[in-house]
């Protein structure tokens, strides 16, 4: 049932495109170099992308209610650092600091909501502005230099592997179900999609808007500030300039996924799809020595194949 | 029989005086066209009633319950559904949750009751004997006479006691008109109220008991439908 709900969802959402992409690119990696089809490397795309698959599910989430929000790698190295900062002078572990991270990521989501409420602007335009606060009060808070040495504890977590998945990875997929279930099986999950289909209809129908908004930008805040985490973790380190353009990335997993830019239609087994595509082109592209610069642009060529091909497939 | 009463009610945007001090009463059983010219005042009286506009003077009130400072939602909860000209649909969504649009049926924690909410619609959609392709089905990708159809289930779903209708067959194929009208007559024999907008004389002819006229947010006549013709109602439309 569950799995034929899952199903209905990627015809929905386009997802087969994605899947059909993901297999040719994977078929055609594997090919090229042995070691990409090997258990450790999996688990090595699954872990890289854990940080920008936990920031594409906020995204998920206010793409799918017709906002964008720009700011997600920007709150993620502010997180980064703050989290950093406590671990270090207030001597904190693993699990305190993922509470901090969270909480610094969610209140991050809260200002940006707030602040689309109060002025009634665009959310690509308080984002861009948030994107540029954020970022700044990560270098304020640092002074530029990233905050080095954090508690073992702390390291530890980003090495720990459990079923032979990395712990990043397993947050990241932990992520993703919580995800797809708020999305499809609550009322936050239904009201943000239709509040992305149809705003005005929303509005008459007596969704409260306002506070359905703060809290879609609180969530992926919140899932931000988690990715920031992961990404200190990971490199045992806060720092500011972490995770540079990642908002385009998630962005550009969730549209690849099929979610509609303007809102009302998105899926997280398409974001995941999504993900993992850009993932394996890059980790795939790194295994057959390509310049990263290239990768960039193949980044850019995938999204915009995938958008021609989405008008010229059957569900058009 | 339940009766919605308007006393004074005045509206206006910036300068503009919109409903300048509506009074008058509806009844449960009877269908009421409030017909106008474009910028009478008809869609602002009638979303005043249905709280998306608060009025700035005047009382509004529903079986002596007192409704001018209620939103949207509240006013839903108090028993008024309107149907919106646009028809106010999530066109990506299936037929369940349009229907369900803003009071879906949960267990725990927010956690949606699918199955009830399939069953709930089934029921009022045979009831009005409304019959649709699919309940999974993108509302989309529904007809013109469908997506009306969900529209209309939808504001019954909750047995509402009144029912505002904003040019309901705008834009409709004549067939759909006609089921759409079949529809109307049966919410009236339930004991609504209903308030029919509409520019097509020959719809508010065909099921409404009463017709208001307004001309610049002012009732200009307001009689029964036996009592008129299409040419006073014209010219009461029209003439100054």
């Amino acid at each position: 049932m569950f799995v034929k709900q899952i199903l209905r969802d990627m015809n929905k959402a386009s997802l087969l495109q994605c899947l059909c992409f993901l297999i040719a690119i994977s078929a055609f990696f594997a090919l090229s170099s042995p070691a990409f089809i090997t258990s450790v490397n999996v688990v090595n795309i699954l872990t890289a992308s854990s940080v920008i698959g936990l920031m594409a599910v906020g995204s998920t989430f206010v793409i799918a209610s017709g906002a964008i929000d720009l700011s997600t790698a920007a709150i993620m190295a502010l997180a980064s650092v703050v989290c950093a900062w406590t671990a270090q002078n207030l001597h904190l572990s693993g699990l305190p600091s993922i509470c901090v991270a969270t909480a610094v990521g969610g209140l991050c989501g809260v200002v940006t909501g707030l602040l689309i409420n109060l002025t009634r602007a665009p959310s690509f335009i308080i984002t861009l502005g948030m994107l540029s606060i954020y970022r700044a009060l990560a270098y304020i808070l640092t002074g530029g230099i990233p905050i080095y040495g954090l508690d073992e504890g702390i390291t530890k977590i980003a090495e720990a592997q459990w079923l032979g998945l990395s712990f990043p990875a397993l947050i990241m997929l932990g992520g993703m179900l919580a995800g797809y279930l708020i999305l499809t099986r609550t009322r936050f999950g239904t009201h943000t999609l239709l509040l992305g289909d149809n705003p005005a209809a929303s509005q008459a129908m007596g969704l409260q808007v306002p506070r359905l908004r703060l809290a879609i930008f609180a969530l992926a805040g919140c899932l931000s500030g988690l990715a920031g985490f992961i990404f200190m973790a990971r490199t045992n380190s806060g720092d500011p300039t972490a995770g540079m353009n990642y908002e385009l990335i998630a962005i550009t997993a969730v549209v690849l996924g099929g979610a509609n830019l303007f809102g009302g239609r998105a899926a997280i087994p398409g974001t995941l799809a999504g993900i993992l595509c850009l993932g394996v082109l890059q980790n795939g592209l790194n295994l057959m020595a390509i310049s990263t610069f290239y990768q960039t642009l193949f980044v850019g060529v995938v999204l915009i194949l995938a958008s021609f091909l989405r008008r010229v497939g059957p569900e058009q | 029989m339940s009766e919605l009463q308007l006393n004074a009610v005045v509206k206006t945007f910036g300068a503009t005086t919109v409903l300048q001090g509506i009074s008058t009463n509806f009844a449960g059983g009877t269908v009421t066209a409030i017909v106008g010219d474009n910028g009478a005042g008809k869609s602002t009286l009638c979303k005043t009633i249905a709280g998306v506009y608060h009025p700035d003077s005047g009382e509004i009130s529903l079986d002596g319950l007192k409704l001018n400072n209620l939103g949207p939602h509240e006013t839903r909860e108090a028993g008024i559904e309107m149907i919106y000209q646009e028809l106010a649909l999530a066109k990506q969504h299936d037929v369940v949750s349009n229907l369900f649009f803003g009071r879906e049926k949960t267990r725990w924690l927010g956690w949606l009751d699918r199955k009830a909410m399939m069953e709930q619609s089934q029921i009022v959609l045979d009831t009005m004997g409304i019959a649709l392709p699919s309940l999974k089905r993108e509302v989309g990708l529904l007809s013109g006479g469908q997506q009306q159809a969900v529209a209309i289930a939808r504001a019954l779903l909750f047995s509402p006691r009144v029912l505002i209708m904003d040019e309901p067959t705008a834009a409709l194929a004549v067939r759909e008109i006609e089921h759409t009208l079949e529809l109307i007559k049966k919410l009236k024999e339930r004991g609504l109220i209903v308030i029919l907008i509409s520019h097509r004389l020959n719809d508010v002819f065909a099921v409404s008991d009463r017709i208001i006229a307004l001309r610049s947010g002012t009732i200009v006549a307001d009689q029964m439908v036996h009592e008129t013709s299409m040419q006073e109602v014209v010219s009461q439309i029209m003439i100054a």
